[in-house]
């Protein structure tokens, strides 16, 4: 008996490590997406912000936005520009909407996640601040394209800087813009809605109010997602 | 007179009781890096923690390419080495002389991989994770305990 016992401790251990590891992996895995509470019911075309209840801030009004707000699914990010997976989603959500066109729209919510991203703030001010000139979605690509070019430096202002004129902005207004209390406001409006929803990092997307699953934000299973979420409203 | 074990009887240990101690502790201690790994397995799986979130550090550091060998979790691997050190550890305790031998080579292998993955941290990707320093604890404690039960005398 004695010298089957560390057989027997092992064999226990082993089977207690194995059914711990299922239970982990099934709760954190098979986790069904949660409905954002105050966001757009599932199959409602009213984008999240329009219906958010008391409870939930609508976030910065109005949002920044690509695709009609009567479009049937409506996809709202909250971002970070620092975030390397949030870098990987951009050209991921691009596609979405190059595919699917006006049947889904697409807002970025500002979650710059300081102190761990010291550049994600100035990123999301310059841009907020092109988005006072129309241009939030020409920076917001400028900014996730070149991700690399600027995550590492010193002072990646200059960098924005740059990419504003880039994209021909005025650039006296973009100075005033960038520094201004109504582009801190709609960065921190959008901040509200994130603690509010319990966003718990970036990305963090909803679906038409519905927490889409961190493994179903690439391009296969979020196409199917959205398109049985078409197929649904439209029925 | 029958005399009464003492503390003293404890410090003085039969070097084959000291033995049994010290890998008994060993595996109780891998089972700490076991529970350790299979968490952090289960954030890789996941994609908890390939997010970006609040704390950051362990997002940073699963996320970088260094986590994974061929899709396969690097802390499954380290589960798996734990799990090994428990069992080896376990039937040495026993005294299954054997088991013994084969701590070492497996221990050494798994406190280089440790010195590397902490470079990694340091200097390539720039950021530590809590997780993976506690599992580098697990190992650096492992092979103090390690060398100490094989320089035990018999």
């Amino acid at each position: 008996m004695k010298r089957a016992l560390p057989f027997i401790i092992i064999l226990v251990v082993l089977a207690a490590v194995v059914a711990v590891a299922w239970s982990l992996k099934e709760s954190a895995v098979s986790k069904p997406p949660s409905p954002a509470p105050g966001a757009a019911a599932p199959g409602s075309s009213a984008s999240p912000t329009t219906t958010a209840s008391r409870s939930i801030p609508p976030g910065a009004e109005p949002p920044n936005a690509v695709g009609p707000a009567t479009a049937v699914v409506t996809l709202e990010e909250f971002g970070d520009f620092q975030c390397p997976p949030c870098g990987l989603l951009h050209p991921v959500l691009k596609t979405m909407k190059q595919e699917f066109g006006d049947k889904i729209r697409v807002i970025y919510r500002e979650y710059p996640l300081v102190p761990s991203h010291p550049h994600a703030l100035s990123a999301a001010r310059a841009a907020e601040a092109a988005g006072q000139q129309g241009k939030f979605f020409e920076m917001h690509d400028q900014i996730f394209e070149n991700q690399k070019g600027w995550d590492k430096a010193f002072d990646a202002r200059p960098i924005f800087e740059s990419y504003a004129q880039k994209i021909g902005l005025d650039m006296e207004k973009y100075r005033q813009d960038v520094t201004s209390q109504v582009v801190e406001q709609r960065i921190f409006q959008d901040g509200k809605r994130a603690h509010a929803l319990g966003v718990q990092g970036t990305p963090t997307v909803y679906l038409n109010g519905r927490e889409v699953p961190f493994q179903s934000l690439e391009p296969g299973k979020l196409r199917v997602l959205i398109s049985n979420e078409i197929a649904a409203v439209g029925r | 007179m029958k005399s009464q074990p003492s503390a003293a009887d404890g410090m003085t240990a039969s070097p084959s009781r000291r033995r049994a101690i010290l890998y008994g502790s060993a595996a109780v201690v891998s089972l700490i890096g076991v529970a350790d790994s299979v968490y952090l397995t289960i954030e890789h799986i996941s994609g908890r923690s390939v997010r970006c979130t609040i704390v950051q550090g362990c997002s940073t550091v699963l996320s970088s390419d260094y986590a994974s060998y061929r899709g396969i979790p690097l802390a499954l691997v380290g589960a798996v080495a734990y799990f090994t050190v428990f069992s080896l550890a376990t039937l040495a305790a026993f005294d299954y002389k054997l088991a013994a031998k084969l701590l070492v080579p497996l221990v050494a292998v798994m406190l280089l991989v440790t010195v590397w993955l902490i470079y990694l941290q340091a200097f390539v990707i720039e950021a530590f994770c809590q997780f993976c320093l506690l599992s580098a604890a697990v190992t650096i404690v492992l092979s103090i305990i390690i060398f100490f039960a094989r320089r035990s005398p018999g």
